[in-house]
């Protein structure tokens, strides 16, 4: 047995193995260092004897491959933070201190403990106690063996040996035999005694920034990133898994939810009852009698407490992998002071060596959302120097036309299968093949070993012509993955896609009902009987193609507008872009620099020229969407724009909405009643005023309008953006006194280092919380600022010649837009992506897009690799000639349909739209592209009109009836 | 001595949600007993209640609708 | 590979190193844009760290 990588070391595997259950491709692998075939010059060749289909070949050895290629993109990812560099936290020693990692995996269905919540210290109690237990009654009878050869007991043989018998080749061995069982018994002893307090863990506490924010022990002085949200995540899932409750506490420095929905989730945590403690913890020692898990902590108010936990999570940081640092070197790329590789704010995927992009991690710490934009982001970048030869290496792929078979009575094929021994060891795979035979409208049935191979699906070919099927009954694994196989093998035999059914007999039988080979055999019948049943009744559906506008609608011409519009442009495909002002640039006219101190203005003036020279590129000033229709591939937009009547229609393919955000004016602090405070922007004009220059203390208030009730959401940007105007007062004046007020400073990711510095310069800082929030009032000659100390727990009084306000980020007037192109918006106003951490640029509407600001506040890098992103996404609709439409849609029966509009009502996609057909008579048409196949609209319609194709009343139906015939 | 009672049932199950969670107890080899009949639809708001009316009709013990 | 399967001596194909979760979807994207893409992967599967993940927030979904 080899210790399981995947299951973070918890589990074991063997040396032949597939990575995980669903792992991609879903092969089994040899590890050749542990396998003793290969690895330990040993004779074995069991697999390839067991093999059933011959696919071991141990010749196979390592190839050098040359690759031509036009760009590399790198997304090595990451290497978790091994904590056993630390002797404080004890996690080499002690098995309850567990990494993130670790967690996942015991907390996971697939994991070594099927997902209960157990102990390290007992995972592996059963097993032991079970081996130490055979292994003792094994000695006993052997040592029993030998006294009885000699008639003696075991105190008359101890006493024989000690006499005489130390030459006695029995003896000796008696004596051998004796010791390893009393030390077998000592040990079960032990593991009984473990058993008896064994239990499922009650209290966990989570350490945060284990190898992150730390630069005395380790060299990682950024902040990660993604560590408070996993472990607030893991607290919740884990007392959701804990059976009689579960003590959660989350010890931490500042709780970094800054992303979209966290702050909301890191309030429902709250709510929830998982304990906050802003801690951070230096020492873990062992309770021994119990494995339990002492934390030595100071509280806020400064008491010294001692307290026991079950189990303890090291919630570990992100690293640059050492391969990582190998690999940049012999790509000639760039790295920072990190090892992550070093970047531009203005081109966040490009590395320092042309042609090479990079996304991900090891870019710098970031979450999935944010990687997965990069890697879209990467995908544009990488493209944009290659759109000269795009589609020339890959192959368009063909099929034999169709052949009709709408007028032939049902010829079906049954093809059960094997999956090697994964249905047969339970399913009488045999008796099925028989039962299918005496089916209705069956007039072939095959067995297979394993239907998806290769060489069952060109045996599939020739079989559907030999026996002229025109449906195809697969009874084997989910449909989920291997319907797509089956429909291209089936387009390849001339049949259309949907003459295609599958029987989940694995999943479903063999798999769940292991115990119970008969039932699982009657069940797999039955599913064969519904699939065939169902099977005689389905029919071809046409799959239409529509031709595709190779251009883009652009809403905003801001940065993430203006970015993904000439991202676009370097494709190849002509966008517009529609800006609601008289010029282009949006927000970061008003920013003067990037965290990272790059010039914003000097960036932002290139951008709008190449912009206005780029010839793919129609800008629309002063402009207002009128209305849209359509749906991908084909969309039709009313503009208006310079304050002209007149309007424009833009035919479109795509859409992207980069319509960005904007900060509130607040209504407390003295906001616009007194010059001496200022939002944002407004310290940034006023830098060389005689008020900014000659001040000798600021204060920066943080949260203003962010993080409350009435707008829960973190806005992001607005600690690092104080952070860094801090750093900027103390290097123009170091004497000055530089105050910031906060409630957590979320100086993410490798921002960190701003915050590391403002406390180097001797700025201070102040944490407030929301029942004391700071007060600010106006007296002789500046502003006196009180705020409640959280050390002193007592008020503190500033002397303020300025203050700054971060006032929230939020989205102005979006409703309409997402009316228009039916698009939803999240609670807090901000444009809801179809899925928020894997497609976080796309809508559930296709060939709508959203990047920057309006998708939530970030940083003007992100909110370019975003819009790069966007980009590449549209294009993988623009590069299309034409699109198919998906068979599986609704249809309107218009004899039957009344247009009373409850389908249009019930649709969430706008599919089905009322048109009128002579006057006051209105039917529903279905707009196919639009359409996602649910079949809402057939439940909902009155009529009968409405239906859905493929999962018709019929359709449905039968199986209900084949299922309850017996 | 009259046979234990065993239960049928009809599950609709979601292609996207619940179809894809037998799966994945399937894959987990979570067992369960051996009384259920999925039928897989493309969204859980394509089961009418005829369809669950027409399974009682038709002597099932219990629809179950999931997604 | 033939010159003539490129155009002015650009290569239509990128080799994407690493994938997990970022060089899954950059390897999609490219290749639903029309670009050859090479996908290399030290492991015997890809997914990556997100496929050792139990669920992911704010939903609380499965991660595989």
């Amino acid at each position: 047995m080899v210790i399981d990588a995947y299951n973070a070391g918890l589990g074991e595997r063997k040396a032949i193995y597939k990575y995980y259950a669903q792992a991609i491709p879903s092969a089994y692998a040899i590890d050749s260092d542990n396998c003793r075939q290969l690895g330990q010059g040993k004779k074995c060749g069991i697999c390839a004897k067991v093999c059933p289909t011959g696919a071991i070949d141990y010749k196979q050895k390592e190839q050098m491959l040359d690759l031509e290629v036009g760009a590399v993109i790198l997304s090595t990812g990451f290497h978790a933070f091994d904590p056993g560099r630390f002797d404080t936290y004890n996690y080499a020693g002690l098995p309850n201190v567990v990494t993130a990692m670790e967690f996942e995996r015991l907390l996971s269905a697939g994991g070594p403990t099927s997902g209960h919540l157990m102990r390290p210290s007992e995972l592996s109690l059963k097993a032991d106690l079970a081996a130490a237990e055979k292994g003792l009654s094994k000695l006993h009878k052997q040592l029993k063996q030998l006294e009885g050869k000699y008639g003696k007991t075991t105190g008359e043989m101890y006493d024989t040996f000690q006499s005489a018998g130390k030459d006695d080749k029995d003896l000796r061995r008696w004596e051998t035999l004796a010791e390893q069982a009393t030390e077998l018994e000592n040990r079960l002893r032990d593991l009984k005694a473990k058993q008896e307090t064994a239990h499922e863990p009650k209290k966990i506490a989570w350490l945060q920034c284990v190898g992150s924010r730390e630069i005395n022990q380790c060299d990682n002085g950024y902040c990660s990133g993604v560590c408070c949200m996993y472990a607030i995540k893991e607290a919740v899932i884990a007392k959701e898994h804990a059976k009689d409750g579960l003590e959660a506490a989350i010890f931490f420095m500042d709780m970094r939810t800054y992303g979209k929905e966290f702050e909301q989730y890191y309030n429902r945590a709250q709510e929830s009852g998982i304990r906050f403690v802003r801690s951070r913890i230096h020492t873990v020692e062992s309770v021994p009698e119990n494995d339990n898990l002492r934390l030595g902590y100071v509280t806020e108010s400064g008491d010294m407490v001692s307290e026991d936990f079950d189990m303890v999570v090291l919630s570990v940081g992100l690293e640059s992998s050492p391969e990582m640092q190998d690999l940049a070197a012999a790509l000639g790329i760039e790295l920072d002071h990190y090892n992550f590789a070093a970047t531009s704010s203005f081109a966040p995927v490009a590395t320092s060596r042309p042609g090479v992009f990079v996304c991900g991690v090891l870019q710098g710490p970031k979450d999935i959302p944010l990687s997965v934009m990069e890697a879209s982001a990467a995908a544009g970048a990488a493209a944009s120097n290659l759109s000269s030869a795009r589609h020339t290496l890959v192959k368009e792929k063909t099929f034999p036309e169709e052949r009709d078979v709408r007028a032939e009575p049902p010829r079906i094929g049954v093809f059960v299968c094997n999956c090697g021994v994964n249905i047969s060891s339970v399913v009488r795979v045999k008796e099925v093949v028989e039962y299918a035979k005496s089916l209705p409208n069956v007039v072939y049935v095959q067995e297979n070993l394993f239907s998806c191979s290769q060489d069952a699906q060109d045996k599939l070919v020739e079989v559907i012509k030999e026996q002229d099927l025109n449906r195809v009954v697969v009874a084997a694994c989910s449909p989920r993955t291997h319907e797509p196989l089956f429909q291209e093998t089936l387009r390849n035999s001339a049949l259309n896609k949907y003459l295609y059914e599958q029987a989940n007999i694995r999943d479903q039988c063999s798999w769940v009902h292991a115990g119970d080979p008969d039932a699982a055999t009657e069940k797999a019948k039955d599913l064969v009987r519904m699939s065939v049943s169902r099977a005689a009744l389905i029919e071809p559906l046409p799959m239409p193609s529509v031709p595709v506008t190779a251009s883009a609608l652009i809403v905003g011409g801001g940065v993430a507008g203006m970015v993904s519009a000439l991202t676009l442009a370097k494709q190849g495909f002509k966008s517009t872009i529609v800006e609601q002002k008289d010029r282009l640039g949006g927000h970061a006219l008003k920013l003067k620099k990037t965290w990272k101190g790059e010039d914003v203005s000097e960036f932002l003036g290139k951008l709008v020229e190449e912009v206005k020279a780029e010839a793919n590129i129609d800008v629309l000033l002063n402009a207002e969407i009128k209305d849209t229709s359509g749906f991908v591939g084909n969309f039709k937009t009313t503009v208006s724009s310079n304050g002209t009547e007149s309007l424009k229609e833009i035919e479109h393919g795509v859409t992207i909405l980069a319509t960005g955000a904007h900060s509130i004016a607040p209504q407390e602090y003295f906001y616009g009643k007194s010059e001496r405070v200022f939002r944002w922007h407004e310290l940034d004009e006023a830098w060389d005023s005689d008020l900014v220059k000659n001040a000798s203390s600021a204060v920066f208030i943080q949260c203003v309008g962010s993080r409350e009730p009435q707008r829960p959401h973190c806005s992001k940007i607005c600690c690092t953006f104080s952070v860094q105007k801090a750093v900027e007062l103390k290097e123009r004046n170091p004497d000055m006194d530089v105050y910031i007020l906060y409630r957590d400073i979320r100086t993410y990711g490798e921002r960190e280092d701003l915050y590391k510095e403002a406390r180097r310069r001797g700025v201070i800082f102040v944490r407030f919380d929301t029942d004391h929030k700071p007060v600010v009032e106006q007296v002789e000659g500046g502003l006196q600022v009180t705020v409640i100390d959280h050390i002193l727990r007592r008020p503190i009084t500033l002397k303020a010649d300025f203050a700054t306000l971060a006032s929230a980020i939020e989205t102005r007037d979006i409703a309409g837009l997402a009316q228009q192109f039916k698009v939803p918006v999240s609670q807090d106003n901000f444009f809801l992506e179809v899925h928020m951490k894997l497609r976080p640029v796309d809508f559930a509407t296709d060939g709508v897009f959203v990047c920057g600001l309006a998708h939530y506040p970030k940083p003007i890098d992100e909110s370019i690799a975003q819009a790069q992103a966007a980009a590449a996404r549209a294009a993988t609709i623009l590069a299309q000639k034409s699109i198919e439409v998906e068979g599986v849609v609704s249809t309107v029966d218009e004899t039957l349909c009344r247009g009373c509009g409850k389908c249009v009502e019930v649709c969430p996609y706008g599919a089905p739209q009322l048109v009128e057909v002579a006057q006051d008579v209105h039917v529903s048409r279905i707009q196919e592209a639009l359409c996602k196949g649910c079949g809402a609209c057939a439940v909902a319609c009155p009529t009968g009109a409405a239906a859905i194709r493929h999962f018709n009343d019929r359709e449905v139906l039968t199986m209900v009836e084949a299922a309850l015939c017996e | 001595m009259t046979a234990e009672f065993e239960p049928k049932i009809i599950a609709f199950c979601c292609n996207w949600c619940a179809y894809a969670g037998a799966d994945l107890a399937g894959v987990s080899r979570i067992q369960y007993p051996p009384n259920i009949r999925v039928i897989r639809v493309m969204c859980s708001g394509r089961v009418s209640p005829d369809f669950i009316l027409r399974a009682f009709q038709l002597g099932a013990d219990g629809v179950l609708v999931s997604g | 590979m033939s010159k003539s399967s490129r155009g002015n001596g650009t290569i239509g194909a990128v080799l994407v190193v690493g994938g997990g979760i970022a060089g899954i979807q950059a390897a999609l994207d490219l290749a639903n844009s029309g670009y050859f893409v090479h996908l290399l992967e030290k492991g015997p599967a890809i997914g990556g760290g997100m496929a050792q993940l139990d669920k992911t927030f704010p939903t609380n979904e499965c991660a595989m």
